[in-house]
């Protein structure tokens, strides 16, 4: 991230406007700055310095991104790793290409009127506000490890499918709820409460952080090699996206702004968004970390009777992609 | 090429049915009607084994009665959930208003035009829409489907019934006057019966949107049990084949609904025209 | 969906005469008055808790005050809601991103192609069902069950089907519509087209009509009153198809993507501001139905 690849974009200039390569990029989530990087490589003009043709599909709280890719209307994917690891064990070859996400930015925010105060004491019997469409598995990796059932009953938690909003933690229809550093919890605070009514736990601080927002191919694209070097040059004007939005978190958000369709989105929100985007990039150039990869693979067999995987995966990842990308 | 096989198969059933429908009895009528749905079903399990549909796009149909079975409790914990809390409370809770207020709004002509013009238009409403709100409102559980149910179901019975208890005619309303029937007699023996027909209209149109309420209610959040959570959370982990089951369980119980209203219609308004075959 | 429509006095459901006003002006008004005091009473719990935890009293008038005003309300006020809709509609130039006129645009085009596609279905299969019988035996209870499929629950899986076939943009969501829309044009074009009589029949045939002449000169013009009451069903129920499609499937602009982005984001105002303007979408177009039947009938000499 941190070494600018201003020398990869002239190499791109010198190789002339190579035959402009079509991709198709599914987004995780509503176009938001959570994929401020994309965006920002599209209005740049990287991906078109580097001869990429990129198409960016945003996502919603009912597009899995994974059955999208399956289904061939896309190429790339962003997707959470816990996620694409599961459907990787459901017969589904997702590999992951690049990392632009170090940190996890997923958090349980809880009423401090609830009196919670440790998860491994005060969960049991509580409410918790969690999302699912993949995302769910964190948190029962989470709980697993706690020793939680998440079945409801005094011993363990009551599981509520979160809608998309903060609304089931104001009217306290749960004790907790799920929120990333990014989004929710801005939204939370934005609504009236204070930072001294809430009590938050982060994935990173209890030791349960699984990696996010990755790119996700599946493995018969990787056999293509014209797809690859397609691929090679994506990665590396994302990235180049990723730092420029990070060094101008207003101007990125702007950008989002204009590509977001629903004019739901403010400039504040998404700026707020974009600069907790930034520390979450912090410490990755876009490959991924080994050690980062197992501690994920760790958590997600870790727990009781219900693994979110059964066995440590195979191929899930290259690193050929990166690689040559900064190579 | 490929579709030389699927062609065969449609033409045959076709042929089949044509044959069959001369006769015209209830037993050929209702199995022209089962060839008909059985050939679907083979043309879309070949469909799917010979194009190689991945099965995140499309199951086969042996694969989804593979996972019926295997799913059996899951589907039956939905079940009770969705269709029997969520959608019949909120179904007979919605009805019962409806037609309490038809009737107290019967007495009122200036009540009537009032209401009505507005009820039109909100029965033409996409109600769907006000699931998140309601879910805001009434918490997770199948309480705040109920309530979604009972706005969906509400206008739709109730301009029914307050066409079906205008629908006598003046000479029958001057026979129960000329014998000095007050209001409640008259309503009791001659303009609820004639309603009947109306009312029941309105209940069948609403079985499936009971249905349908409930389930889209259960995208906006829920416990972790119901069939619009088990749609939704399912896709997220690709396990296609328990979607589509949840589908057949919708579909089969939709029929099944639908048909105990007409079953119950027949028994009630069988003097009318419409029920002679 | 049907019967009931066909036999309410159709023909007069939308001419209201002013003799209608002041009951619908009163029934309206006690329902704004019902409305204030249910949003002052849903929106208290949260002044209430808000002004414990900063610790101050909070007096009658000023709860009254605050809840009638807040930026997130549970319920919002009826003049919250009409400032967000004229807002949304004259805020700014229709084509920006934030304006409910241009949302309702891409709602309406893919209502209208799915109305269309809607009702050729349902006109076709009531013409083939009129006229085979091994059709109308293998068909109908198959178009009766197809509406109990949730198909609003499976929209977004309609629309990732049919975009991994490469269909995308307005038509997945036009399909999601006629789904819902051909069935009230199925069956009451199928009760229209049966309406003339034996002896109706008998006339033409004595004149040695052919099948198709019967079909033009009697039982098309005598099925239109029942096409029309069924039209004005099948497109309300066309753009409910059309808002659901919009909701869960990541779809970008639409009445329904409005709803949706109010609703993840708490603006509870722009979720009933956009619930308005599709009520408002409906109404004009259930109405513009009706003024082409009444044109449509008096010219044929139908209006009864």
């Amino acid at each position: 991230m941190r070494h600018l690849m201003l020398s990869a974009a002239g190499l791109a200039l010198m190789a002339g406007a190579a035959k402009a390569d079509d991709l198709t990029l599914q987004l995780k989530w509503v176009t938001q700055a959570q994929f401020a990087g994309y965006y920002v490589a599209q209005d740049q003009g990287f991906y078109e310095e580097e001869g990429v043709n990129v198409t960016i599909l945003p996502g919603g709280p009912d597009i899995a991104p994974t059955q999208v890719l399956a289904g061939g209307g896309a190429d790339v994917v962003v997707e959470w790793m816990p996620a694409a690891l599961a459907a990787r064990e459901r017969g589904l070859p997702l590999v992951n290409i690049a990392q632009p996400f170090k940190s996890s930015g997923m958090m349980l925010t809880c009423l401090a009127e609830t009196g919670i105060t440790d998860p491994a004491t005060d969960f049991a019997g509580k409410t918790l506000g969690v999302w699912f469409s993949g995302n769910e598995y964190p948190f029962l990796s989470w709980m697993n490890t706690l020793g939680l059932s998440t079945e409801g009953g005094p011993e363990g938690v009551t599981v509520l499918k979160q809608g998309f909003n903060v609304d089931p933690l104001l009217q306290k229809q749960a004790a907790c709820i799920s929120t990333m550093t990014y989004n929710e919890y801005g939204q939370v605070l934005d609504a009236g409460l204070t930072e001294d009514d809430l009590i938050t736990f982060k994935y990173e601080d209890q030791g349960v952080a699984t990696l996010e927002d990755g790119l996700y191919v599946l493995e018969s694209t990787l056999e293509d090699s014209e797809k690859v070097t397609s691929l090679v040059r994506f990665v590396r004007a994302s990235m180049r996206g990723w730092e420029w939005a990070a060094e101008n978190p207003e101007e990125a958000a702007r950008i989002v702004l204009e590509n977001d369709e629903t004019g739901a989105q403010t400039l504040e929100h998404q700026t707020r968004m974009m600069s907790e985007i930034a520390l979450l990039l912090e410490g990755s150039d876009g490959t991924l970390d080994e050690a980062d990869y197992q501690r994920t693979v760790d958590i997600l067999l870790a727990g009781g009777s219900d693994p979110v995987i059964s066995a440590a995966p195979e191929g899930a990842w290259v690193s050929t992609i990166t690689d040559r990308a900064f190579d | 090429m490929s579709a030389l096989p699927l062609l065969g198969v449609w033409l045959g059933g076709w042929a089949l049915n044509i044959w069959l429908a001369r006769f015209d009895t209830r037993a050929t009528r209702a199995l022209v009607a089962v060839i008909f749905g059985a050939t679907i079903v083979i043309l879309w399990e070949m469909a799917v084994r010979i194009y190689a549909i991945p099965t995140v796009i499309l199951p086969a149909p042996s694969q989804i009665a593979d996972s019926f079975v295997a799913n059996r409790s899951i589907l039956w914990t939905d079940f009770v959930q969705t269709i029997l809390r969520g959608a019949l409370t909120g179904w007979v809770i919605g009805a019962l208003a409806a037609i309490l207020t038809a009737i107290a709004i019967d007495r009122s002509p200036f009540l009537q035009r009032g209401l009505l013009p507005i009820g039109n238009f909100v029965a033409a409403l996409p109600i769907v829409g006000i699931a998140p709100i309601l879910v805001m409102w009434f918490g997770f559980d199948w309480q705040s489907k109920a309530a979604v149910v009972v706005v969906m179901v509400f206008f739709p019975i109730l301009v029914n019934m307050v066409a079906g208890l205008k629908a006598t005619d003046p000479m029958q309303r001057d026979l129960m006057a000329s014998w000095a029937a007050p209001y409640g007699a008259s309503l009791w023996k001659l303009r609820l019966p004639a309603a009947m027909p109306f009312l029941f209209n309105g209940l069948k149109i609403t079985t499936t949107l009971a249905l349908i309420g409930a389930i889209v209610a259960e995208f906006f959040g829920s416990p972790t049990r119901g069939m619009g959570f088990r749609i939704s959370t399912a896709v997220g982990r690709l396990d296609l084949p328990l979607v589509w089951a949840e589908i057949v369980v919708a579909a089969l119980a939709g029929t099944l609904f639908y048909g105990l209203v007409a079953l119950i219609e027949k028994k009630v308004t069988f003097w009318h025209p419409s029920q002679r075959t | 969906m049907t019967d009931a429509v066909l036999n309410a006095p159709a023909a007069r459901r939308l001419r209201l005469s002013t003799g209608d006003l002041v009951p619908i002006l009163t029934v309206l008004l006690v329902i704004m008055a019902i409305w204030y005091v249910a949003a002052i009473r849903m929106n208290a719990t949260w002044e209430r808790d808000q002004a414990a935890r900063a610790g101050v009293e909070l007096t009658l008038p000023d709860l009254v005050s605050r809840t009638l005003s807040q930026d997130r309300p549970i319920l919002p006020t009826p003049h919250q809601v009409a400032q967000g809709l004229w807002e949304g509609v004259t805020g700014q130039p229709v084509t920006s991103r934030r304006s409910l006129v241009w949302h309702g645009w891409v709602t309406l085009s893919a209502t209208l192609a799915g109305f269309a596609i809607g009702t050729g279905a349902g006109i076709l299969l009531a013409v083939g069902i009129v006229h085979s019988r091994s059709m109308d035996q293998s068909v109908m209870p198959w178009a009766v069950a197809s509406q109990t499929v949730p198909i609003l629950a499976i929209a977004p899986m309609v629309i990732v089907v049919l975009a991994s076939t490469g269909i995308t943009g307005l038509l997945p969501k036009a399909v999601i519509a006629a789904w819902l829309s051909f069935f009230p044009v199925l069956v009451g074009m199928v009760k229209g087209l049966r309406t003339p009589d034996a002896m109706q029949l008998d006339q033409l045939r004595s004149w040695s009509a052919g099948r198709a002449q019967i079909f033009w000169h009697l039982r098309l013009p005598s099925s239109l009153p029942y096409l029309f009451a069924s039209l004005k069903v099948a497109i309300a129920a066309a753009l409910v198809g059309t808002i659901v499609a919009e909701l869960p499937s990541g779809a970008t602009a639409g009445l329904g993507a409005r709803l949706l982005s109010g609703s993840y984001y708490g603006q509870t105002v722009q979720i009933w501001s956009a619930l308005f303007a599709a009520a408002i979408l409906a109404g004009v177009l259930v109405a513009l139905v009706g003024l082409i039947e009444r044109a449509t009938l008096s010219r044929m000499g139908l209006t009864r």
